[in-house]
């Protein structure tokens, strides 16, 4: 009777274990075999084809799985398989290894070596954290190339980072949730974000948000709603909810992974400005626009880069014209997706949203400047107005004169800790 | 009373041999169900079966990177599994390895950054292998000890320690502070900085490849918890009271004394386990545990906590970890859900291979022949 009562608690032990195990995977197993196919059937003409001419391999390390259908890898691993196409490599010349925690550097590391010994030349790691084992890998193989995306670590050789201005494309997107919030005559826009000052990507991102809110609206208020996690669906569509129910906005924009935010949005028959994708079809009535990434563009730039090597890593950065990728709406990395056609503000908002987006390409003028814009719309025709005015952060410091020349690059990516006039964290 | 539709009995004469044909059984079992989904997923099931057996290793560009990187999965699961078999042979399920792996490491890493500066290498390695193994010590005595003088119960005790350290380390990570040394001063965001040169785990060169010394400590304390459990006496007060508790007081054995220190023990080598790990990473982590402490559990039963076969099934599961990670690399469908998976079912399969060597299912009304 001893022995099945210790069989049974052993038993139990197990299954308390399987569950254990299975909690921090999210149930993503179940997932993996049937988005599989979907991963599959796209790789499968170049999978058993024969090598291509060239020998450029390229490797990835994911954060999550190759095979998920959204977010943070999903954008990334689109990305890199869209540029290997366009450069006409073969889709069985990706190397991945995936789901690897940016908090364990040993797992990194391993996952680099793994890559690294199955012949990849270049090797992309998307997740911040990986920026220790990246560095090191960088020193330890000098004749493979490292690429390390939202990072600021980099050699002169073989070792870069890359970003982009997503805040341009935020300004953008602002100024459509500005039309939406005068033409609503309701001053309060909401975002749920991911982390505030913790980040400069992120509260870069709310302050272009509320510049752009503001140039439309100057009386506009945005109220923050933090949730301290890059992504938890749960999370997101509480915080939506408290933006929509306290502070009763009428418009709320996010920067975490999901389309939750959206979609509150949508029951509450208000509306939203997404992140990352186009996040229309989870929110076709809400969802005005979103800026999004291209980073295609970036990868097809470094894999070309890294084929023009010829074989000589160390010349990689010198291919790329430095070793810090940071590019724009000039050069394609970002954009808004398409504005919703059905919302009342459509045309006025998209000339506006046209010619700024002309003006930031042209060079003339950037988001955290000294300049503020306004806009006077006669038949159609728009025409921006520039007023120097000081940019000032909500503690009522001046960070840039009026007049004054844009915040450096280097606070936008590493640095900026404040927040602009009108934002307000809830 | 009423006979149970069904019932277990106990099945005598399930020798070693026919329970090892059961265990293969149940494994050729587990690949052919991962070869199935393989094959659905359009993956020629022996290929991959033989990249993950093989590790990738043979032609490969740093074949003997690939060995290094094993052994650093291979060590810590090797440790721990012993450090868990020590207490569960006690009965005292000790579910917080998770835990006791990470205050190791913690505390290993305190004093790699601490005194790294100071200290000569072999020196560092050591003083790090015994502070994790403090750490760990004396967290796992944590819940030994209130299970002795309040009688809590140590699964849930432990298990719940287990987050504590997770966030206790998490908060050390994300902190950025003047105070906080472990990160990068030099870093806007947060990040740990690198253990100074010292502090990394000692590598013997043997031709390309470099021989982790935690390797050969591992094997040491392999043979050590052998004979300590099988010819020591403090070995056997562990079995005894194990068996019976009431016994062991018969006996004349202080029964809390003798948990106390076995749970140390346990909890020790687990910490220990922690420090050379971080020793080997040369650099903090904030969940650095790759699941050892749930994996060992794991290990530990497979094994029937023998020492021997603990060895064994560690090697066999990193194997499988490691190989499965290294064979799916190159297939764009298959991710590293699978290794999970196959992991699972092959968990499942033994475990009811075992079942079935021990018990046999009676059916209420039919009477067994022979009896």
């Amino acid at each position: 009777m001893k022995k099945i009562l210790a069989l049974a608690l052993a038993m139990a032990m197990g299954l308390s274990l399987a569950a254990c195990g299975g909690g921090d995977k999210g149930g993503s197993p179940a997932a993996g075999p049937g988005s599989g196919s979907d991963g599959s059937s796209s790789a499968a003409p170049g999978g058993d084809g024969s090598g291509s001419d060239s020998s450029i391999k390229v490797g990835a390390i994911y954060i999550t799985s190759q095979n998920d259908v959204a977010g943070y890898t999903y954008q990334h691993h689109n990305g890199i398989t869209t540029a290997m196409e366009a450069l006409g490599l073969d889709p069985a010349d990706l190397i991945v290894v995936d789901n690897v925690p940016d908090t364990d550097d040993t797992a990194v590391a391993n996952a680099i070596d793994t890559v690294v010994n199955q012949g990849a030349d270049i090797v992309f790691g998307i997740s911040f954290g990986y920026i220790n084992a990246m560095a090191d890998k960088a020193e330890d193989y000098p004749d493979v190339i490292f690429s390390h995306g939202t990072g600021y670590m980099a050699n002169d050789t073989n070792f870069n980072n890359y970003f982009g201005r997503i805040y341009q494309a935020r300004y953008l997107a602002g100024i459509a949730a500005g039309m939406e919030s005068k033409r609503s005559k309701n001053n309060s826009i909401g975002y749920v974000a991911a982390y505030n000052l913790d980040y400069a990507e992120t509260c870069s991102g709310i302050n272009a948000f509320a510049l752009g809110a503001q140039s439309v609206n100057p009386d506009a208020v945005v109220y923050v709603n933090v949730i301290n996690t890059w992504g938890n669906e749960t999370l997101e569509r509480q915080a939506a909810m408290a933006l929509f129910d306290v502070y009763q906005c009428c418009v709320i924009s996010q920067h975490c992974d999901s389309a939750q935010p959206q979609q509150v949005a949508q029951e509450y028959g208000m509306k939203g400005c997404g992140y990352n994708s186009d996040m229309t079809e989870q929110a076709p009535n809400a969802h005005l626009t979103a800026a999004i990434w291209h980073w295609n563009v970036y990868y097809q730039t470094a894999i070309q880069a890294a084929m023009d090597c010829n074989g000589d890593a160390s010349k990689f950065v010198e291919n790329m014209g430095g070793n810090a990728y940071y590019a724009g709406l000039k050069e394609g990395f970002v954009d808004t997706s398409p504005l919703n056609e059905n919302w009342d503000g459509y045309s006025d908002t998209k000339a506006i949203m046209d010619a700024v987006r002309e003006l930031i390409v042209s060079g003339e003028w950037d988001v955290f400047s000294g300049v503020k814009l306004s806009y006077e719309i006669t038949d159609g025709k728009v025409e921006i107005i520039k007023t120097d005015a000081p940019l000032m952060d909500d503690q009522g410091n001046e960070i840039v004169p009026a007049g004054g020349p844009s915040v450096d690059d280097s606070v936008i990516k590493g640095s900026m800790n404040y927040n602009v006039a009108g934002v307000i964290e809830g | 009373m009423r006979e149970p539709l069904f019932r277990a009995v106990k099945q005598e004469g399930a020798g070693p041999v026919r329970q090892l044909m059961a265990y293969g059984t149940a494994v050729l079992l587990a690949l052919a169900v991962g070869a199935a989904l393989l094959a659905v997923q359009g993956v020629d099931p022996i290929t991959f079966y033989k990249q993950m057996l093989t590790m990738g290793i043979p032609g490969s560009r740093y074949p003997w990177r690939a060995v290094e990187n094993f052994v650093k999965l291979f060590v810590p699961l090797l440790i721990v599994s012993l450090a868990l078999a020590l207490a569960f042979k006690m009965r005292f399920w000790n579910i917080g390895g998770e835990g006791q792996f990470i205050m190791g490491a913690f505390w290993a890493g305190f004093a790699a950054m601490r005194l790294g500066e100071r200290l000569p290498q072999p020196v560092m390695v050591l003083v790090m292998a015994l502070c994790g193994a403090l750490g760990g010590g004396l967290y796992g005595i944590l819940a030994a000890a209130l299970k002795v003088r309040f009688g809590t119960n140590e699964t849930l005790l432990t298990l719940m320690l287990n987050y504590i350290a997770l966030y206790f380390l998490q908060f050390f990570a994300e902190t950025k502070a003047p105070w906080n040394f472990f990160l990068d001063p030099g870093s806007a965001r947060p990040k740990f900085a690198k253990f100074p040169g010292s502090a990394q785990m000692i590598l013997i060169p043997v031709g390309p490849f470099r021989l982790n010394l935690s390797l050969i400590a591992a094997l040491v304390l392999c043979a050590l918890i052998f004979v300590y459990l099988n010819y020591t006496k403090r070995g056997y007060e562990i079995a005894v009271v194990g068996d019976s508790p009431s016994t062991a007081r018969y006996a004349g054995m202080k029964v809390g004394r003798i948990v106390i220190r076995t749970v140390f023990l346990s909890a020790a080598l687990i910490g220990m386990a922690g420090a050379f790990h971080m020793s080997s990473a040369g650099v903090m982590s904030a969940s650095p545990t790759n699941d050892v402490g749930w994996t060992g559990i794991v290990v530990a039963w497979l094994a029937k906590l023998d020492t021997m076969g603990i060895l064994v099934v560690s090697l066999l599961i990193t194997v499988l970890q490691f190989g499965c990670q290294t064979a799916s690399a190159a297939y764009p469908s298959i991710d590293a859900n699978f290794a999970n998976l196959l992991q699972g079912v092959i968990l499942f399969t033994v475990l009811a291979a075992d079942l079935f060597t021990r018990f046999k299912i009676v059916v209420r009304g039919r009477k067994e022949a022979g009896k």
